[in-house]
């Protein structure tokens, strides 16, 4: 009777938990519902807006081709999951409204990378081993990418990266032939951000305080690289752990080196935490980021403290790009939040790959990813995709200044397409 | 530089302290470390932005009303990770507790989602105190904190139902001989821990934000506090949680700020070589 009990007890604490939480999720689902149709009338006339969509009219019908997707659902980094997984909700009604692709609907099979290279490795495995899988999309991190790059070679499957680093660049570019990085490369955007900083700022001293984390380190090196192009050393670079929660001896270093500008390379919450930190020191210094330091979740936990934030970012909620737009305001009006880099990247990774297996005009790993290598200006949400000759695909980014808690844009970026 | 950091190597020392002195109060309960504590802590802070942002309660509200709810949380924990077990061996009993600690993380994520969140702070603002600025919020975590502390103190002291809480930490059998209800007191101890971690994470929450994860190191270095203060000593963990705030503040800033936690073990070992029971830990004598 007691264990009965307590196992009550237990069921109605986590219900009405589950209650309280997931009220205004409930509600936005309901509501999301009610737009559903609104939305896939919407979706249509977009559809016809842009050129080289998958799928022309009518409903998609048969077995559905399946994508694969790694990412993380559980553990540190389900952030990038959670986006992942609406973004597909919003892909598949889009594709699969308009008729799908070669007349048949998509669905696309999310594995959980769990936030770890053994787990995106693992994941990656379970879905290329399933024969009607037709491509994989790898998960946000550059170094789960790369640990996923051998499995790729061996079963022979277009591997779309969402991460960023140079070495996973060139990595698609002279290793593996079934692997594309649909991403500006962070070489790019830390360059770009760096030659405003100088050239345009007038800057001449900076500190660098950045994750330990590879992709955050990799982008302190690029920083760094691209400082030294003007002759110009960090005054210091003060390294953190993930996680960590207070920023105190770390900005303490920054001051005292008397840098007049900051530049942070870091995740979301540990970015929010620095920023917040770093002005309720006292520190009124511009301060430089990565991708992460302009982002909605950013931007809406630090508030007031991420104005005068400069970032070169692949994404903001607000970019020019009318494709992205669109999305953006579908998403917000879907579930209530901003649109993340995470679910922008997805929806093209899925929109491009859809695009090959048009163009291939069959679901055959080796034509799929043959007919990859003939995109050649595919405007995504995020930026174009020029996927000639090897795969460095993603050809831009945005130079943005955070202002009122709103990234205003500065200038697009644009790398240029190098041909072997 | 320096009094910023003792103010930040302070404030942050209290928090492992209160999160160690709730893994103490269980362990000297029923003899088991709590590996879930950190997420006690998570799961506070959670409660305390369902009260604050969703409900719109003022902060000081939900502090109260998050606490209570720990100590709900506290009883249901020990009823589905310790109570059936209690017969089995220890290494069961911290496995269960492990288990629970990912469950209590996933679930807060079903719950509440992945997206950080924040929530009001009890004061806004920040003070100069010399060359230092210090959060207004950092003085309220201090000051909250000590209060909590004392009020621990004189609970379990200087009150009768703290007399029947170290009655059956010192002999579940005994005690229950003596007519104590001993599955109350292990049930108001575990309350008793988890409102206290979760009022933490309600006051760290509106600085530090809140997700899923952010139980997981404040536990680790809490367990350090412990070791460093000795086990089963409530003042060994306050003053062992400073000692981690003020070494990880200013080993960051003057050694190695990418090592900070391996400062801590190193600083662990040194006392433990020293002291092998911590600094207020007893000897134990081996039973001839």
């Amino acid at each position: 009777m007691k264990k009965v009990t307590a196992l009550l007890m237990a069921a109605l604490l986590v219900f009405s938990l589950a209650g309280c939480g997931q009220k205004e999720e409930a509600e936005s689902k309901g509501e999301e519902k009610k737009t559903t149709e609104a939305a896939k009338a919407e979706t249509e006339a977009a559809r016809e807006e842009t050129s080289g969509s998958p799928g022309e009219s009518g409903e998609a019908s048969g077995d559905p081709i399946k994508i694969g997707l790694t990412t993380v659902l559980t553990g540190d980094r389900s952030l990038e999951g959670q986006y992942a997984s609406n973004a597909v909700e919003l892909i598949e009604e889009e594709i699969n409204g308009a008729g799908g692709v070669l007349g048949r609907p998509v669905e696309v099979v999310i594995e959980d990378a769990l936030g770890t290279d053994v787990g995106a490795v693992n994941a990656y495995r379970k879905l290329a081993a399933d024969e009607d899988i037709v491509a994989i999309i790898g998960p946000d991190s550059s170094n789960d990418g790369m640990a996923q790059s051998p499995s790729a070679l061996e079963f022979e499957i277009l591997t779309t990266a969402q991460g960023s680093s140079p070495t996973l660049r060139d990595m698609c570019n002279n290793d593996n032939e079934w692997l594309f990085q649909l991403r500006a490369c962070d070489e790019t955007l830390c360059a770009a951000l760096i030659k405003y900083a100088v050239e345009d700022m007038g800057l001449e001293s900076f500190a660098i305080l950045h994750d330990t984390e590879t992709s955050s380190a990799d982008q302190a090196r690029l920083f760094t690289e691209a400082l030294a192009a003007y002759d110009i050393e960090p005054e210091v670079v003060v390294p953190f752990t993930t996680g960590t929660k207070d920023f105190s001896s770390q900005i303490a270093q920054v001051q005292n080196s008397g840098a007049e500008a900051i530049i942070g390379a870091a995740f979301q919450t540990e970015a929010a935490i620095l920023v917040t930190q770093i002005r309720s020191m006292g520190m009124d210094v511009p301060i430089l980021g990565s991708n992460a330091f302009a982002d909605p979740v950013t931007i809406q936990l630090a508030g007031d403290a991420t104005d005068d934030v400069y970032c070169a970012s692949a994404w903001v909620p607000n970019t020019p790009n009318p494709k992205g737009n669109a999305f953006a305001a579908k998403y917000q009006e879907t579930y209530g939040e901003e649109c993340g880099k995470a679910a922008a990247q997805i929806y093209d990774h899925v929109s491009i790959i859809c695009e090959a297996i048009e163009r291939a005009g069959s679901t055959d790993r080796a034509a799929v990813r043959d007919a990859m290598n003939t995109i050649d200006s595919y405007e995504g949400a995020i930026t174009t995709y020029d996927c000639r000759t090897n795969g460095d695909c993603g050809r831009g980014g945005l130079l943005v200044r955070v202002q009122d808690q709103k990234a205003e844009i500065i200038a697009q970026i644009t790398s240029e397409k190098v041909i072997d | 530089m320096n009094l910023q950091l003792l103010i930040s190597g302070v404030s942050m020392g209290i928090v492992y302290g209160l999160i160690a002195m709730g893994m103490v109060l269980i362990f000297r309960s029923v003899g088991i470390m709590n590996f879930a504590q950190g997420e006690f802590l998570m799961f506070g802070g959670y409660f305390c932005y369902t009260y604050n942002q969703i409900f719109g309660l003022p902060i000081v509200v939900s502090l109260i009303l998050a606490s209570l709810s720990m100590g709900v949380v506290g009883v249901l924990f020990m009823r589905s990770s310790y109570w059936p077990l209690r017969k089995a061996q220890a290494k069961a009993i911290i496995v269960s507790a492990m288990g629970a600690s990912i469950a209590f993380k996933e679930g807060a994520r079903l719950i509440w989602g992945s997206i950080p969140v924040s929530m009001d702070r009890v004061v806004e603002g920040t003070v100069k105190v010399g060359t230092a600025s210090v959060q207004w919020q950092h003085i309220a975590i201090i000051a909250t904190s000590a209060v909590i502390m004392v009020a621990v103190y004189l609970l379990l002291e200087k009150t009768f139902i703290g007399n029947i809480m170290q009655a059956t930490a010192q002999d579940q059998y005994m005690a229950s001989l003596t007519g104590i209800p001993v599955v109350f007191s292990i049930g108001l101890t575990f309350a008793l821990s988890a409102m206290i971690t979760g009022v933490g994470g309600g006051l760290l929450a509106p600085i530090f934000f809140l997700n899923n994860v952010m139980g997981a190191t404040a536990g680790s270095k809490a367990f350090a506090a412990i070791v460093i203060g000795g086990f089963g000593s409530v003042q060994g963990a306050i003053i062992g949680g400073l000692i981690v705030g003020l070494v990880e503040s200013f080993g960051g800033a003057y050694i190695s700020s990418t090592y900070q936690l391996v400062l801590i073990y190193v600083v662990l070992i040194a006392i433990l070589m020293i002291r092998p029971q911590g600094i207020f830990g007893e000897k134990i004598q081996e039973k001839a």
